[in-house]
Formats: C-alpha cells, sequence, structure tokens
C-alpha cells in the first residue's frame, strides 16, 4: 500500500538527496509534492493531505515549524534541520522526530522505521513542541500584515486588514471581501496566508480564510460537508472535510 | 579601661577602611568627630583614598606606635647631641623636647602630605601662608613666654620683633613649608603620570578586547554550522551522483574557507582578495541555491590594492543572502562593487530580495560592520542602507589607502 509523502525543503541538492534516499529505503513512499518554500508545502499539503510529511525548518516564506502548526495532528510530521539547536532540544523533549543534515542513511532508516509502526495511530500532537520552538527561535517573528493593498478601477485602495470578511483564492490573484466592497488584490492567496494572523483568520477551504469575527454560524450540509455563513455578507463558504474539526464542539 | 580604648581603636580603623573603600558610607558613621574625620576620607580622590586604604590596611595602629616611638628614640638622641655640641648651657631636657616637638610635626607634616598632595598642589600659596603663619604664631607666642620667665620688659621684645618674624619666617619655610610644598608636587606629579599610564592601559585593553570579541563573533559567523553542514549535504548529494559540480563545490568551499581563515587573522586585506572571498562565497551559495540566486562581484582594476577591513565586504553580502534572498520566495540578485569617490571608496552590496521592512532582525551582521568601521576608521565612516526596489543596497564608504 503506498504511503503519500510531501517532502518540502528549499534547497535543490539536499530535496534531490531526500527524495533519492526516500526512493530506495522505503518504496512504498509516494512523493506527491516536493515544494521549495513553506508557503507552497502548505498550498501543497491543503491539495493532497499526504499522511507524512518531511519539513525542512528554515524555509522562505514560512517556516517548517509554521506549517507544522497549520497542519496539526494531521499528518505524521518530521522536521529537517542543519543545526538548530533550539529546536532540536525541543525536538528531544518533546519526543518529535527530525533528520540532521546532511542526513545519514542510517539515521533516516531509524525514522522510517519509527514512522511505519506510527502510520496507522493518530499522528502525535506537536503542538506543544511547536510553540516552544517558536519562542526559542532566534530568528524574529514574522510582521503580520496590517494593511492590502488593492487597485479598484484607477485606485490604489488601502484596506486594513481587520475589516476583511474573508479571502478567497481567484487563479493567480485574491478576492478580498469586506462587509460593504470587494476588491481583488495581485497577491495569490498562497502567499497571503502566512501574513495574516491563523487565530484570527481560519483557513476553512485550501481557497478560503475567513475571518472568525464574521462568522455568524457553521452548519452541516451532509455527513462530510460543512458550510459558513456570514456577518454581513450573504455568501454561503464551504468547509472543505479537513477544516470540519474547527467546528466541532 | 584599656580594653574599651583598644576596641574603640578596632572600631574607628574598621570605619575609616571601609570609608576609604566606599566613601558613600560616611553617613553611616558616628556623628561627631568620627563623622568629621570620616567627612575628610571621603573627600579624598579616589587615588589618594586608594593610597590611603593600602597604607592603613597594611599598617596596624600598633606598628604605627611603634614607628613613632622608634622616631622618638632618634629625635631623643638627636637632641641630646645638639645640646652637649651647640647648648651646653641649656638644661638637657629642653632640647630633647624640643627636638622631639619639632621632629612630630614635620613628620606629621609630610605623612599628612603624603596622602593629601592633592589639596596642596591645588593651592600652593595658601598652603605656603597658613604654613609660615602658624610658625610665626609659634614663634611669637614663644618668644613672649621666654621674656616673661627672663623678666625682660614689652620694649625689648618689640625691639628684637623684625628680627623674630625674618628668622622663624625663614627657617619655617626652610624646614617645613618647602619640603612639604616639594614633596606635594611630587607625589602629584607622580599620581599623574600614574593616572594617565592607568587611563592608558585600560583604553588600550578595552581596544584589544573589542578587537578580539569582534575576530570571534567573524570566526562565529563565518564557520556557522548552517552554512558548512548545508554545503557539505549539497557536496554530498553531488559526488553520489558522480556530478563533476561536486569537486567543483567541494573546491569553491576550500577556497572559502581557507581566504576567510587567513583574513580573519588580519585587520586590513586588499579589495581584491576581500572580493575574490566574497564570489567564492557566493559560488557556493549558489550551487545550493540553483536558480533562486544569481550575482556579479566587481572589483575596477585600480581599486584592486586598496586596503579594507578584512570580512566587512562578505559580513555584508552573508546578510543580503540570509536576510535577502533566503526568505525571497522567488530568490533574487546580489551585486557586489566598488568604485572611487575622490578619495573615498565606496562598497555597495545590493540585493533584490524581500528588502527591509521584512527583516528586523538584520541588525547583529550589520551593527559588527559598524563596530569594525568605528575601530578602524573612527566616526568619520559609515554603513547606509536604503531601500532599493526591490530589496535593500547596503553600502560602505571608507577612505581610500594603497597598499604600501
Amino acid at each position: 500500500m503506498s504511503v503519500k509523502v510531501l517532502v518540502a525543503e528549499d534547497e535543490p541538492l539536499m530535496r534531490e538527496r531526500l527524495l533519492g534516499m526516500l526512493a530506495t529505503a522505503w518504496p512504498e513512499a509516494q512523493v506527491v509534492a516536493a515544494p521549495e518554500n513553506g508557503v507552497d508545502a502548505w498550498d501543497a499539503w491543503l491539495e493532497h493531505e499526504p499522511q507524512v510529511v518531511f519539513l525542512d525548518i528554515r524555509m522562505p516564506g514560512m517556516s517548517g515549524i509554521e506549517v507544522a502548526e497549520r497542519i496539526g495532528r494531521r499528518s505524521h510530521v518530521v522536521f529537517v534541520t542543519a543545526y538548530d539547536q533550539y529546536a532540536v532540544d525541543a525536538f528531544d523533549a518533546g519526543a518529535v522526530d527530525y533528520l540532521l543534515k546532511p542526513i545519514q542513511p542510517g539515521r533516516l532508516d531509524k525514522a522510517l522505521v519509527r514512522l511505519r509502526e506510527k502510520l496507522d495511530a493518530r499522528p502525535d500532537d506537536v503542538s506543544d513542541v511547536v510553540r516552544q520552538v517558536k519562542d526559542a527561535s532566534p530568528e524574529p517573528k514574522r510582521e503580520k500584515l496590517k494593511w492590502l493593498k488593492a487597485s479598484v478601477g484607477k485606485q490604489i485602495r488601502l484596506i486594513d486588514v481587520e475589516e476583511v470578511l474573508f479571502f478567497q483564492a481567484d487563479t493567480k490573484y485574491t478576492r478580498v471581501v469586506l462587509a460593504d466592497s470587494e476588491a481583488l488584490v495581485r497577491i495569490p492567496l498562497k502567499d497571503l496566508v502566512g501574513g495574516l494572523d491563523a487565530g484570527r483568520f481560519w483557513q476553512i477551504h485550501r481557497g478560503t480564510l475567513v475571518n472568525v469575527n464574521a462568522i455568524r454560524a457553521a452548519e452541516r450540509v451532509d455527513a462530510e460537508r460543512m458550510q459558513v455563513l456570514l456577518r454581513g455578507s450573504d455568501e454561503v463558504l464551504p468547509v472543505s472535510r479537513s477544516f470540519t474539526h474547527l467546528f466541532r464542539e | 579601661m584599656w580594653k574599651r580604648i583598644e576596641q574603640w581603636n578596632r572600631e574607628v580603623e574598621a570605619e575609616q577602611l571601609a570609608v576609604l573603600r566606599d566613601p558613600t558610607l560616611v553617613d553611616q558613621v558616628p556623628a561627631g568627630c568620627r563623622r568629621f574625620f570620616a567627612r575628610k576620607l571621603a573627600e579624598m580622590s579616589p587615588a589618594e583614598r586608594e593610597d590611603l586604604y593600602q597604607f592603613s590596611s597594611s599598617i596596624s595602629t600598633s606598628a604605627a606606635l611603634l614607628a613613632l616611638l622608634k622616631l622618638c628614640v632618634v629625635l631623643t638622641v638627636l637632641g641630646f647631641m645638639v645640646n652637649l655640641a651647640f647648648l651646653p648651657d641649656t638644661p638637657w631636657w629642653q632640647t630633647v623636647v624640643a627636638a622631639n616637638a619639632i621632629g612630630a610635626a614635620v613628620a606629621m607634616a609630610l605623612a599628612g602630605v603624603w596622602f593629601n598632595y592633592g589639596k596642596i598642589v591645588r593651592a600652593k600659596g595658601k598652603a605656603l601662608v597658613t604654613i609660615v603663619g602658624l610658625g610665626l604664631v609659634g614663634g611669637l607666642f614663644g618668644a613672649m613666654t621666654a621674656m616673661f620667665e627672663r623678666g625682660h620688659a614689652w620694649s625689648v621684645l618689640l625691639d628684637k620683633l623684625p628680627k623674630i618674624v625674618v628668622t622663624v619666617t625663614l627657617v619655617v619655610t626652610a624646614l617645613v613649608a618647602i619640603p612639604v610644598i616639594v614633596v606635594a608636587v611630587l607625589r602629584n606629579r607622580h599620581y599623574q603620570i600614574q593616572a594617565e599610564q592607568l587611563k592608558r592601559d585600560a583604553e588600550q585593553e578595552r581596544l584589544a578586547r573589542e578587537l578580539s570579541e569582534t575576530q570571534l563573533r567573524l570566526l562565529r559567523a563565518q564557520i556557522e554550522p548552517h552554512f558548512l553542514f548545508n554545503t557539505l549535504g549539497a557536496v554530498q548529494q553531488l559526488a553520489e551522483q558522480g556530478a563533476p559540480r561536486a569537486a567543483e563545490l567541494t573546491s569553491h568551499l576550500i577556497d572559502f574557507l581557507r581566504a576567510s581563515m587567513s583574513d580573519m587573522r588580519c585587520e586590513q586585506v586588499a579589495l581584491a582578495t576581500e572580493f575574490g572571498l566574497v564570489e567564492s562565497y557566493l559560488r557556493v551559495m549558489q550551487i545550493r541555491m540553483g536558480e533562486r540566486l544569481r550575482y556579479t562581484v566587481d572589483v575596477p582594476e585600480a581599486l584592486a590594492n586598496t586596503r579594507v577591513p578584512s570580512m566587512l565586504v562578505l559580513t555584508l553580502a552573508e546578510n543580503a543572502i540570509k536576510h535577502g534572498i533566503e526568505p525571497s520566495l522567488h530568490g533574487g540578485e546580489i551585486t557586489v562593487t566598488a568604485r572611487d569617490d575622490g578619495g573615498t571608496i565606496r562598497i555597495a552590496v545590493r540585493d533584490s530580495g524581500v528588502g527591509m521592512s521584512d527583516t528586523p532582525g538584520a541588525g547583529t551582521g550589520l551593527e559588527n560592520v559598524r563596530h569594525r568601521l568605528r575601530l578602524a576608521y573612527g566616526e568619520g565612516t559609515c554603513l547606509l542602507l536604503s531601500e532599493a526596489e526591490p530589496g535593500l543596497l547596503a553600502e560602505i564608504a571608507i577612505p581610500c589607502k594603497e597598499q604600501a
């Protein structure tokens, strides 16, 4: 039985190396995507919902830690790092698996043995470790987005992010919906996600981010599907299966 | 009774030593005589206090009394000799007392000035007048006592007054005032030389420490484990693929490590050397990052031998990679240039990465660069950062220095 695997690593040679080693050591692994930054990694995760994710810690867009935070307990996560002692200490304390770059074959085999054992169980909760690593990280906290620039006709409009009801992906653009109007910004939604406060804007679908304060209700459509009703807009937003847990009591 | 005196003495000694160490303690000393003397101690300059502390803590009261006793014996012998040689008519005890009194006065004056030279040097005239004035008062008092004892009339005193004044003034000036002032001046000069030496030493030590700290920081920055491990991983991967680029990457890494290790030991290097180091670093990074990194490094022939502080440009380039290109989703380009701007060399490192606003932590490496510039050229040089739309432009301007 094949296992869906995602490998996120920003340096091409290191990516090739991990992919090559996985191909030999774990033939059942089916690598569904090998993105080169955190933003694409999260987008690819949304698209494929792999069972196993290898995440480099230092990546552009979103760090591996931030991606893991979003994934939560929905995939088995193995972190990959060259030398982030603060992270390694936290991983050791929380029994989270990690690989040190350059990855040595023996070490990868060990991680794979552990992964195969855990594969059928619910993934470990890494949220404590993730929080710890974020606190200990010497890297500065990424500034959250406060304003968006959107061109409306001939004008450039400045939009306060707090006033946005929801963001919706529209191919290469993002639809930004406010209570009284809407605008199109020239940034793909996946690139916006990392700059938005994950607690304030919930991702309920690969293509939808909704302001928590704008949610009036969530309702069940059938056994699998849900949808969100909004304050200040008549639009109904579908919730994809992997995000229904946000609304479970 | 004796016990209580000893106890009191010990207390006073301890509190005076404490005040010498920390003058702010003076307010805790019991009011009155003890507070008065403690205040005097607290008002001394730090060096004077240090001197006195060294002296007082090494010599106890009993040792001081013993020294005084020895002085007494010597002075008594001296008094006898003067009596026998010059004043056979005077009772011996008078010359002995006089010798002891004069000797003790001079000794006390010199001891006082030994620890309190600052005040005397600052007001030499005042010290002279005070000493001579006190001498005159004493001399007149003595003369009057002698007159009354021998039953002379007032007129005799008035007759002899000019002679007494001149004699006393000359004797006191020669025996007390001049030695006191000379000792004070010598002590003060010694103190000033010592203080200057201390200051120079401290400054030199500070500079040396800053330099070695900077070098240590450089060392840490250069052989950053992240850089090494990731590069070695890339080498390993290329080698396993049997790619010829494995050898290429290894040789760039060797160039970089060798150059940075030798440069780290020099304060200054030729601009061409520094740019060579930067280029080997960027070559390594380019193989690792692939299409995400493009770069150009350009040093004009005319500036090749100009001396620049080592590893500064490298720090800027690393900064551009770490905070500009690496965090950027689509990578970017780094341009390293130098030009002669009328005797000032302007070195610019420009990256088309994420720019300034997104990288609030870009400070430590740049702080290091600023620090090195200050150490090498004083306050005249600077590191300028500006938004480059897109990205960041870091520029340093330094005075031109040709290799000798």
